[in-house]
């Protein structure tokens, strides 16, 4: 029975909801195909997935039950939201654990096998989560409601389709990291000593949603050259203002067709000092190698051993950094931090983006340098999608 | 006004937060928990109901710690809170916290049972929605596998919900939290300076999107996304946009909506300006008028001791006395959908015994349409209650801008 749209909508937001129906029914049988593979009976995209949630339906929210037999999904939509993808989907205000439960049950899924996507952090989403994002009162209330069907995570399921781009994806990619780049063109254009920190972040914020992109905050250190934890900022620093020998690490993030991207280049307001010439020079060296090795049928952990073991070699360091480039929080990921032990095993396979910023760092780990980003795996060959020079940019 | 390098504010005191921490105290006791519990929430970009309630999925961690994601238990007999997260490091509030370890959830029983609490009354905020936060979020903002695996984790004790705990501490605001509404108000009104400056048939949607946050980021605000709402009037519902819009450009007699929020110190303001590109209509002016007088007469309602059953039977009546409508449209100012939460859609009658407070930061924006509906206009900034009354944090002037 169809929920209908209840008094309380609220004004609808519109979102970008560009890709084709040929899209969308790519990514929903691909996903019926893993949930079918996994042995599922349904996919349930929750409250609180907003992520998944968008890439299957475009929606800004929603909440979604698909069926593994082929049959339509039932969506769950709010504030009378609706798309060419998803033109009648049922509406609710904020209510959300009953219209999911009668959306299952129209289905028949009362005896079910249920996969919960975003119920964990997964392989290729949601890694950052290791607890997923899924709301807990709304599922709670609809596994006591639903007590003869099973619910277990099925974030991968959605994942590894989101992983394998499409061409129309990888157009958006491809814009994407293209705005990127002009974000970091404006910050290398304006970042000069005396500089107040939060105008020049205001100004790169918006050079960026001038290109359209949608918000995604950047990341900046400012500290001088050398120091060991500089500080983070995602926000404008307040009281700062840029001066000579700061290091200004970024990340400067862009949003096209839901497609999140990132470069990143080192800006040294003043001359680079010599021990650090060897460190950049090892780091265009590994990114260049591991550019080569990153290609269908290569392991993440042929990839992690390549990178990991290429500084020792040149008795310096070196470490893998990347990640997926996607609707956000896409993966694998590999930090300083975390080498994606979990991942070993998976392969690079063609249609696959990822962030590319291996770091190179000196024996005692005091120097560290990292740039790079997205790359693009073709059939034949890999395509970096960042064309900058590669090097510190030494501002004087 | 200044710009970020030339703020001398430098964050919250360490009183503020021993204020912050005492009051959550004070309500978990009379509520006989033995402590608070706001545990991992899901983040804002995933759980998206509206812009308010994404920015308040985790405020109650903010709140408290002024760290962006993190668990906290507050024991109520005036131990230390433990509190976890998963940032890179901590602040002056907070300068050492318990990572996560394996999970949220095994990391934050581990915690329950070392501040012994395995046998505890233990009040859970977020689990549900409240009067005073998280009105938005009929479920909540829990995350759910670190939630599930606390309740397995600490079988013994019992969890209840909390939400008002937290929320009713976070209702009033001190002198710190009103100079940074304030001043955020004031970065807001300068937002909506620029989009009066800029706005032109002509001009494109997108590129006024990004100047307007240009001067609010460049200001300091964080980024709170402005929603801009822009066609001609009549009949339908403006769309309401809150990214820069492709290939949106204002036209003659178009009609520009907003809520302009900047936030500051982590709190969210907002002011809020209807424009018309071109001259105003005879037949909307009685209506802008009476928005202007209902603002003004409210403000003088709005008194300390209050229930809102008073404010709000004031406001729906006003319109009536003028033969036009009149509709209360307001919520809190804080961290993050701060209540409590009146709108056309809601009207807020669950809030009726809720009283109004000292201390309290409202944005007031009541709707007034003619009686047929076919005009409606809503002004409105934020307020806050002192023993007089409503005090606009900024002097703006209320009334539609006409740009010809």
């Amino acid at each position: 029975m169809p929920w209908t749209t209840p008094p309380g909508a609220g004004a609808t937001v519109f979102i970008w909801s560009g890709y084709s129906l040929a899209e969308r029914d790519r990514r929903w049988r691909a996903v019926r195909e893993n949930a079918g593979k996994a042995g599922f009976d349904c996919i349930l995209v929750p409250l609180g997935n907003g992520v998944d949630g968008r890439y299957m339906t475009q929606l800004r929210c929603s909440a979604m039950a698909l069926p593994v037999d082929g049959r339509a999904p039932i969506i769950i939509a709010d504030r009378r939201s609706s798309n060419a993808w998803v033109p009648e989907p049922w509406q609710t205000g904020r209510e959300w654990a009953e219209p999911m439960r009668e959306a299952l049950r129209d289905l028949g899924m009362e005896r079910a096998r249920i996969g919960v996507v975003g119920l964990k952090g997964g392989l290729a989403t949601h890694c950052s989560s290791i607890d997923g994002v899924v709301n807990y009162t709304a599922l709670a209330q609809v596994m006591n409601e639903l007590p003869n069907a099973t619910f277990d995570n099925a974030t991968d399921v959605v994942g590894l389709v989101r992983y394998m781009k499409s061409e129309e994806e990888i157009g958006f990619v491809r814009r994407s990291a293209a705005v990127a780049a002009v974000g970091l063109d404006e910050l290398i254009n304006l970042a000069r000593p005396g500089v107040d920190v939060g105008v020049l972040y205001a100004d790169v914020t918006a050079r960026l949603l001038e290109q359209r992109s949608e918000y995604y905050p950047l990341t900046l250190t400012l500290d001088p050259i050398g120091t060991l934890k500089p500080r983070h900022y995602t926000n404008p620093p307040i009281g700062k203002r840029l001066e000579s020998n700061a290091l200004i690490t970024n990340e400067v993030n862009a949003i096209s067709g839901a497609q999140l991207t990132q470069v990143c280049q080192p800006i040294l307001l003043g001359k680079i000092p010599e021990e650090w010439k060897p460190v950049i020079e090892l780091q265009k060296e590994v990114y260049e190698a591991g550019l080569a090795m990153i290609k269908p049928g290569t392991t993440f952990a042929a990839l992690t051993d390549f990178v990991n073991t290429f500084g020792p070699k040149r008795k310096m360091k070196t470490v893998i950094q990347m990640h997926g480039c996607g609707y956000g929080d896409d993966g694998p990921v590999f930090t300083a931090k975390s080498q994606g032990n979990q991942v070993r095993d998976l392969r690079i396979e063609e249609g696959n983006t990822f962030v590319w910023k291996p770091m190179a760092m000196s024996a005692d780990g005091r120097i560290r340098f990292a740039l790079g980003g997205p790359v693009l795996v073709t059939g034949k060959r890999t395509e970096a999608l960042f064309t900058r020079s590669h090097g510190m940019v030494s501002i004087c | 006004m200044e710009t970020p390098a030339d703020i001398t504010w430098r964050g919250y005191s360490l009183a503020e937060r021993d204020w912050r921490w005492q009051r959550v105290r004070e309500n978990a006791a009379k509520a006989g928990f033995d402590c608070v519990l706001v545990p991992l929430c899901v983040d804002g970009r995933n759980l998206h109901l509206s812009l308010e309630q994404s920015r308040g999925s985790r405020s109650d961690c903010r709140f408290l710690t002024q760290l962006e994601n993190a668990a906290v238990i507050l024991p109520t007999d005036g131990r230390k809170p433990i509190v976890i997260s998963d940032e890179e490091s901590g602040n002056d509030w907070v300068p050492e916290f318990r990572p996560v370890e394996g999970s949220w959830g095994k990391t934050m029983a581990q915690a329950l049972i070392d501040a012994g609490m395995d046998r505890a009354r233990i009040g859970v905020s977020g689990i549900r929605r409240g009067f005073y936060t998280h009105g938005r979020a009929f479920h909540g903002v829990v995350n759910h596998s670190s939630y599930v695996e606390v309740l397995r984790g600490v079988p013994n004790a019992t969890f209840e919900n909390a939400t008002e705990v937290v929320g009713y501490a976070r209702y009033v605001k001190s002198e710190e939290q009103i100079e940074c509404l304030r001043r955020g108000a004031a970065i807001a009104a300068a937002g909506i300076e620029k989009m009066i400056e800029l706005a032109r048939p002509g001009m494109d949607e997108g590129i006024l999107y990004s100047r307007v946050m240009q001067r609010m980021v460049s200001l300091g605000s964080e980024y709170y996304p402005m929603a801009f709402y822009s066609g001609l009037y009549g009949g339908a519902r403006l769309p309401r946009f809150e990214d820069p819009t492709e290939g949106r450009f204002l036209q003659p007699m178009y009609r520009i909506a907003n809520e302009v929020d900047a936030v500051f110190g982590g709190l969210i303001a907002q002011e809020q300006q209807p424009i018309l590109l071109g001259p105003i209509p005879d037949a909307w002016k009685p209506a802008i008028e009476a928005q202007r007088d209902l603002y003004f007469a409210g403000l003088e309602h709005l008194t300390p001791g209050k229930p809102f059953a008073d404010f709000m039977d004031f406001v729906n009546g006003f319109g009536e006395k003028r033969g036009l409508k009149s509709l209360m449209l307001m919520h809190g100012r804080g961290y993050g959908d701060d209540g409590p939460l009146f709108t056309p859609q809601n009207r807020g009658a669950r809030n009726r015994d809720v009283l109004i407070e000292k201390g309290n930061v409202f944005i007031v924006k009541p709707i007034v349409s003619s009686e047929d509906g076919s005009f409606d206009t809503s002004w409105g900034g934020c307020v806050l209650v002192t023993d007089k009354g409503g005090e606009p944090l900024i002097k703006r002037t209320p009334g539609m801008v006409s740009i010809t």
